[in-house]
This record gives structure tokens, sequence and C-alpha cells, in this order.
């Protein structure tokens, strides 16, 4: 693929180049600000952007700010995106409007280098990729009064599964149950959360954005 | 040059210039010099030429006020009945009594070094202006008798040099009257200044109720800006930590991936030697990280140990005199001065364009117009050579001023455009 990389430490920058170059990507422009970010994506025409989330000037959300900005210029351009921590906030904010082609890793992640490239291919290929720490620790604040708390602890998993950004498929193959199980679940998921069938948006998305607390 | 006598058990009423103030420049604290004893000789004769000058003034002013206060208080007399027609006379009067006090406050300030107390009503400035009449004319009368004494004494040394005259004992005992005259005068001259100060005081500053209210006001202004300096530090280490050494090891992991899916076992090895470059840079980035968070050293060997490791970390040559006297400072007051230099190093070489870094830190003497309580102060200076226009209200110096504030030190940035940049601190040790 033809990636964008923009990261402000030039040590952590170089190495990511390195290792998509090896790993037979094309890196089209490796950047060090949100600024040179959107410059490169409009010159270079990407597929996925992989964006740290604090840049200068201010070193607070500017890669997100960025990200968002491709996002809403670009919207067949995958993004992904590193953050230092979880942030619940990030992860709505890149969940609000379109959900293709979205991934938020924590920036750890990229050490595990499979899951880094696995969740950069998803993205690219147009699909949701999110960290299973971020999804563990949204996991772990539902509540009574939360409808997620009506859903069994099967479909608990695969909302979970669906907010990583897997397929019907592979949520079947993680979690060891047939398709079609899958797609009762979903179902079941759907009329819980009451997102009942309407044209102009995915329930599937509207099921995610719920789980992650929007 | 600061003093004050305040000898009032509240602590320095309206001495120090108000310590809360975090970031606002105070004009400069007086870092003594090197050379204690001669200094400290030429002061006291500018102080007492100063203060002479300044009675004068008030004699003068006194006279003045006399003059004025007796149709004034006819005038009131004649109203004295009427309440509106009290009132008008009263409003002018009491607009012109508080520009009388002012100047006389500005008088007092400049030539006796009283410090103005702030926030009286109009009412006590016009009592002070009245009160102030006769202690002027004291004044007045002590310089008239200084000069008589001044005048016989030269008679008497006329008298024995110059002129041969019949009478030598007249003129010895002239001259050793005059003499005296002289001591006693230049006494009532200290007494007089005293009791100025006294008068400010007891008409103008504030009660006891009103100072104690006013140090809560600085007490609970520097506690909760300690709270935010003390944050705004967390911030700084969280950025450190998060921004160098994660970053770092998220790199050495990647050249450790790297090095495990390579097929090539030479170039295996090459990334490997590069992952063990690096974990080595982690770690040093690392040391620098908790170095910053705390100086290990500034326990273990002390502020001057921990100051001259400061001047030798800097790029930029430091001439650091450190002096206490060989009584170390209490550790709060160590930490807190190692701060300052330690930033205020840093904030040079990052903005000030300067070539060289002077760094004085010294204990000065005891009580030097503090309410430490007896326990001495430290003075600090930190000046360097560079283009100036320091902002006092920026990030980083209005937290040393903050840390400062907290332990009832005094802290000024002075900075004009084109330099050099001083920061002094004055730090009460107990």
């Amino acid at each position: 693929m033809r990636i964008v990389v923009a990261e402000d430490s030039t040590l952590l920058r170089e190495g990511l180049v390195r290792l998509l170059a090896e790993e037979g990507h094309e890196v089209v422009a490796a950047v060090g600000d949100g600024e040179a970010l959107l410059a490169a994506v409009e010159a270079g025409a990407p597929d996925v952007v992989v964006a740290d989330v604090r840049m200068p000037p201010t070193h607070t959300d500017e890669g997100l700010r960025a990200a968002l900005e491709i996002r809403r210029r670009r919207p067949e351009v995958g993004v992904l995106v590193l953050s230092q921590y979880v942030e619940r906030r990030y992860a709505n904010e890149l969940l609000s409007g379109e959900s293709r082609g979205v991934g938020y890793l924590l920036k750890d992640r990229v050490v595990e280098i499979d899951e880094f490239l696995d969740a950069l291919d998803r993205v690219g290929r147009g699909r949701a990729a999110f960290d299973p720490e971020v999804v563990r620790r949204l996991m772990a604040r539902s509540t009574r009064t939360d409808p997620l708390a009506r859903l069994t602890a099967r479909e608990r998993e695969v909302l979970a599964e669906m907010a990583q950004g897997h397929a019907n498929r592979a949520i079947a193959e993680r979690l060891y149950v047939s398709q079609s199980a899958v797609e009762k679940h979903i179902n079941a998921i759907f009329d819980k959360l009451e997102l009942t069938r309407t044209a102009g948006y995915s329930r599937r998305v509207m099921a995610v954005l719920r789980y992650l607390g929007t | 040059m600061g003093e004050t006598e305040t000898a009032d058990g509240t602590g320095g009423t309206g001495a120090i210039g108000s310590a809360g103030d975090a970031g606002r420049a105070e004009g400069p604290v007086p870092v003594p010099a090197p050379s204690h004893r001669d200094a400290s000789l030429r002061r006291l004769a500018v102080r007492g030429g100063r203060a002479l000058a300044g009675l004068a003034i008030g004699a003068l002013t006194a006279l003045a006020g006399l003059l004025a206060a007796v149709p004034a208080g006819l005038a009131l007399l004649t109203v004295l009945a009427l309440p509106g027609a009290r009132r008008a006379v009263l409003r002018p009067l009491t607009a012109v009594g508080a520009r009388v006090a002012r100047a006389e406050l500005r008088r007092l300030e400049t030539f006796c070094g009283i410090v103005p107390p702030a926030g009286y009503s109009p009412a006590d400035a016009l009592r002070y202006t009245l009160y102030r009449i006769p202690l002027g004319l004291l004044g007045g009368m002590v310089l008239a008798l200084m000069a008589t004494g001044l005048f016989w004494f030269l008679v008497g040394l006329l008298g024995w040099f110059v002129i041969l005259v019949d009478y030598p004992l007249e003129a010895i005992g002239t001259g050793l009257l005059g003499a005296f005259l002289l001591v006693l005068t230049a006494q009532g001259v200290y007494g007089t200044v005293l009791l100025e100060a006294g008068l400010v005081r007891r008409v103008l500053g504030p009660g006891p109720h009103a100072a104690l209210r006013r140090r809560i006001d600085e007490l609970a202004t520097s506690r909760s800006e300690v709270v935010d300096a003390v944050d705004e530090e967390r911030r700084r280490i969280e950025r450190d930590l998060h921004d160098g050494v994660q970053q770092q090891l998220v790199a050495l992991g990647i050249l450790l991936g790297r090095a495990r899916r390579s097929t090539d076992p030479e170039r295996a090895g090459r990334l490997l030697r590069q992952a063990q470059e690096e974990n080595r840079r982690a770690l040093a980035e690392l040391r620098e990280v908790a170095w910053r968070v705390h100086p290990a050293v500034l326990d273990e060997a002390g502020l001057s140990v921990a100051l001259e490791s400061v001047a030798e970390r800097s790029p930029l040559p430091v001439d650091l005199g450190y002096d206490d006297g060989g009584r170390p400072p209490a550790r709060r007051a160590a930490t807190v001065l190692y701060f300052v230099v330690s930033e205020a190093v840093t904030n040079v070489v990052k903005h000030a364009d300067a070539t060289r870094i002077r760094v004085r830190v010294h204990r000065a003497g005891s009580g030097n117009g503090n309410d430490g309580g007896g326990g001495g102060t430290f003075g600090l200076l930190v000046e360097d050579d560079g283009r100036g226009g320091a902002d006092p209200a920026g990030g980083g110096l209005t937290g040393l001023a903050r840390r400062v504030a907290a332990l009832d030190g005094r802290f000024a940035v002075h900075s004009p455009p084109g330099g050099p940049t001083t920061i002094t601190a004055e730090l009460p040790c107990a």
C-alpha cells in the first residue's frame, strides 16, 4: 500500500518507515507535524495514513485533528492513529461520522509488529481497527443503566470484536462459533441497543459507537 | 533598599511587597555585595544623608501644612453645625489630604526607606496629614539644632587651630558642646524617622486584624499557586516520559521486531546491534528525566555540589559563586534554590542568546527585613549577557516565582530589551 507516516520523533519515524518498507509497503512521505501531514496527503494520494496523536506545536492532539480533517476531505484514505494512552474521546471522534477505514492503536502496540501490520492492513482495506486495550477499558465501565448491561456475556464478546473492526467471519473464527451464530448474536445486539434498520447509517457502526460510550 | 523598621510582632506588616504577587517584578531584591564591611558603612552614610534631606523637606511641608490647616480648620468650624455644608467643605479637604498624604509617603519612601502601606481610606489620609505636621516641625527643630551644633563645633575648631583666642578653654568647651549636640541630633534624626514610620503604620497601616487577613490571603494565594506549579511540573515530567523515553522504547521494539522478522542473519545481527545502541540511549534519556524530576545529588551531597553539576551540564560557561557561610540551607530552601538556578540556566540557554551566565548563591546575613524570624536569608542571583526581554509572566518564570513565594521569599526578574537579564531571589531559610 501507499502510506504516509506522521510522527514527530525522528527516531520512531525512521523506524516505522524502515519497517513498512521491509514489509513491501511504499512510504510516499514521512512528516513531523499536522500541517505537513495534510499537505503530504494532498500530494501523495496514499491508501493509509499512520499518524501520531501528539505532534508539534502544542503536543496535545494535532495528529488527531489532522486525521479528522483527512477523513473529512478524503474519506477514501484510511487513517490509523497512534496514541500514547487510551483516550475514549479520541476513539469517539474518530468513529463519529464515517467509520470506514479508521484505526486507533496504542503506540506501544507498534512493538507487536504482527498486530500493527494487521491493523494497518485492515484500515487500508476500509475496515476498522481498535486496540484491544481500548476495547478492554471500555468494557470495564458498563453499568446497570447502560443498555450494554442487558447484553449477555457472549453478545458482549461479539460486540467487542466488532468494535475492534473484525468482520463476521473473523469474529466467528476468533470466538470458535459458526458465522450464523455470530449473525444471530449481532441481531440480538441491534435489538437490545434499539437500533432499527434505517437508511443512512450503518447499524454496525452505531452499535460500536454506543459501545464506545458516545 | 527595602529595609523596614518594623518591630511589631505581626510579621513585618506592610513590609514585604506582598510575596503572594508571584510573577510581578517587585523591583530588585537587594543582594548584598561580598565585600560586606565598607559597603555597609557607605550605605549607612547614604542613608543618613537621605534621611536628613527627607526631614528637611518634611519640615517645609509641615510648615506649609500648618499654614493651610489654620484656614481649613476655621472653615470647618464655621460650618460644623450644618451637615450639608460640612460635607461640602470636607470633600475637597479630603481630596487634598489624600494627595498630600501620597506625596508625603513618596517622600518617606524615597528618603527614609519607609515602605508605603496600601489601601488606606481618604479619611485616614486626612488625619495623617494633620498628625504629621507636629512631627515635621519636630524634624525641622532637630535639623536646626544640628546646624547649631555644627556651628559651635566649627567655632571651637577655628578657635583652637586657626585664630589664636584668649580663651582656649571656652573654645574647647564650645567645640565639645557642638560635638555633643551633633551626636544628640544624629540620634534625633534617627528617632524622628522611626516616629514617622510609626505614625504611618499607626494611622494608615492595616490594623492587626487586617494584617492577619492580608497574610491569610497571601498564604491562600501562594498555596494555590504552588499546587499549580507542581501540576505544571508533573505535566512536564509526563511529556518528558512520553515524548522521550517512550518513543525510544517503541523504536527499540521496532528494531527488535525487524531483526526477528529478518531472514538474512547478517542483517538481523546489524539490527540487533542498533537495538543495543538504542537501548543505551533510552537508558541515558531515562537518567536525564529522573534527574530533572529530582536531582538525587541534592540529598546526597548538598546544594553546592548540585549547583556545580548544573554548571557542568550547561553548554554555556557558568561562573558560579556559592557561599553559605559554612551553614547549608534547610532542605526545603535548598531544593527551591536549586530549581531556580537550574531552570533559570536552562531558560538562558534556550532563549537568551547569551555567551555566559553568572550565578551567585550566598547566605545574606540574617533578618534582612524579612519575617524569617532570625533564620537568616539566602540571596540568589542569575545574570546573563543575553538579549533580555524575558517575560516574567511566562510559564517558566511564574513557576519559579511561585515556588519562591511559597517559602515567603521574594523573586524578581529584571530583563530590559537588549539585556542583560537578572533574576534575583531572596529566601528565608529557617
